[in-house]
């Protein structure tokens, strides 16, 4: 099947779940990755449940805070 | 001949390009639909540009006055695009 | 001789005057027929905070104060401190050691002279965020950490606040616009913190300057767009920048109908601080 990810249009097998493509896609973090498919979000209770269909779109959402360094790293801004 | 019931007037011969059109187009900005506007700019690049870029913004150019002082009178109806 | 004209009986119309100065100062902004006289005199009225005057606020903060936003907030607590100066480009070299807010406020009233800066030299928490807001029209979060966007959010969702919220790392940055009523907030995306560590925030990750000024101007456009009414926000979208792949991309963001703060069934009533994460490297 055809799923787009992250914008991207990828073949994988049919059946996928969501965990097992987040772990395709080497996914980092991913309990703090928020999940959408075709626009809604998942929760993490189910990604393993979830498989995935034809033409489904997925995104995945990534904690970004700021390009501190560790000496920095307790201030205010970026 | 004195044939325009004008609203308001504008004058721009204090300023150079780009702010002779954009006092003239804040001018206009003020008026209702259908108002006229009397702009009083100079001979050169104001005459050229401002008559050009008022139609380019839908408004009506009446009629251009040439003053004996070589000054101009441009006659715009303000219209809405 | 001048031709005679008929004329109206005269009237001042002042709503709308500009000085000469002013014509020529917003001239690029007034032919805009998105933003034209009306425009301006919007962003003229108009007021903006800017939490955190470091990547981020930086370009935005320079940018706002340029397109003549009348009144412009920044709040920091920091000083300008030489690894800063990579991609804050509102301080100078010279500024080393100063108050971040006094620095900022300098370079902004060097460029326009014509609006007004207040500065707050503090912290923003939850005891101070919501006075502090209140007296603005659009927040624009510059903050590096994850319990200060997480109160941020809170505050402006139950202050019904416009804010821009965003994030950057190494070649990569992200941002959204939250509306009162309009879209998800910060919180529908994610839903608390990660614990320090979790993610790269503290711990071996860089940024790019250039990366922290597209999305800081990305966020001063959000404020110029909310103020002026010109075009469509990042409402309802994440749009995600990669740098390295010379990479835009706009990811729809759904509402969560069981957010803990914009949705009905709303559990946050005040704003609170998470504990600030402190790095184990300091």
């Amino acid at each position: 099947m055809t799923i787009v990810v992250a914008g991207e249009r990828k073949e994988y097998a049919d059946g996928l779940t969501v965990e097992e493509l987040i772990e395709a896609e080497k996914v980092e973090t991913p309990q703090y990755v928020t999940v959408t498919v075709n626009d809604t979000f998942l929760s993490n209770a189910e990604r393993a449940s979830r498989s995935l269909q034809e033409g489904d779109i997925v995104e995945f959402l990534y904690f970004m805070g700021g390009g501190t360094i560790p000496s920095l790293c307790a201030s205010n801004d970026l | 001949m004195a044939e325009f019931r004008i609203t308001d007037t504008v004058d721009i011969t204090d300023v150079v390009c780009p702010v002779t059109f954009v006092k003239a187009k804040v001018a206009l900005e003020e008026l209702e639909e259908g108002e006229i506007l009397s702009i009083h700019m100079n001979d050169g690049e104001p005459v050229q540009n401002v008559p050009r870029s008022i139609k380019e913004e839908g408004h009506r150019v009446l009629k251009l006055i040439h003053n004996d002082d070589g000054t101009y009178d441009l006659i715009v109806q303000k219209t809405e695009a | 001789m001048r031709m005679p004209v008929l004329r109206a009986a005269s009237f001042e119309r002042n709503s709308m005057a500009f000085t000469n100065e002013q014509l020529e100062r917003y001239s690029r902004h007034i032919i805009l027929k998105e933003i034209g006289p009306k425009g301006q005199k919007k962003l003229m009225k108009a007021k903006v905070l800017i939490i955190g005057a470091g990547g981020l606020g930086a370009p935005a903060a320079l940018y706002l104060a340029a397109a003549g936003v009348g009144t412009i907030g920044i709040a920091d607590a920091d000083s300008v401190d030489l690894s800063n100066l990579q991609r804050q480009v509102i301080h100078s070299t010279a500024d080393i050691g100063r108050p971040k807010v006094e620095s900022a406020r300098d370079s902004m009233l060097a460029i326009n002279p014509e609006i007004t800066v207040h500065t707050y030299h503090e912290y923003i928490t939850s005891e101070n965020i919501s006075a502090i807001i209140r007296d603005y029209d659009f927040i624009l979060d510059g903050t590096d950490n994850f319990p200060a966007k997480f109160l941020i959010n809170d505050a402006c969702v139950l202050e019904e606040k416009p804010f821009s919220h965003a994030g950057i790392i190494r070649f990569e940055g992200q941002l959204m616009t939250y509306v009162p009523g309009e879209g998800p907030c910060y919180r529908c995306v994610f839903k608390e913190p990660p614990p320090k560590d979790a993610v790269p925030t503290c711990r071996e990750a860089g940024v790019v300057g250039a990366v922290a000024g597209v999305i800081g101007c990305l966020q001063a456009m959000e404020a110029v767009k909310y103020i002026t009414g010109a075009g469509d926000l990042l409402t309802g979208r994440l749009l995600t920048y990669n740098a390295l792949r010379s990479q835009f991309r706009t990811v729809p963001l759904p509402r969560d109908s069981h957010c803990a703060v914009c949705s009905y069934e709303r559990t946050i009533h005040v704003p609170f601080d998470y504990e600030l994460p402190t790095c184990d490297l300091k």
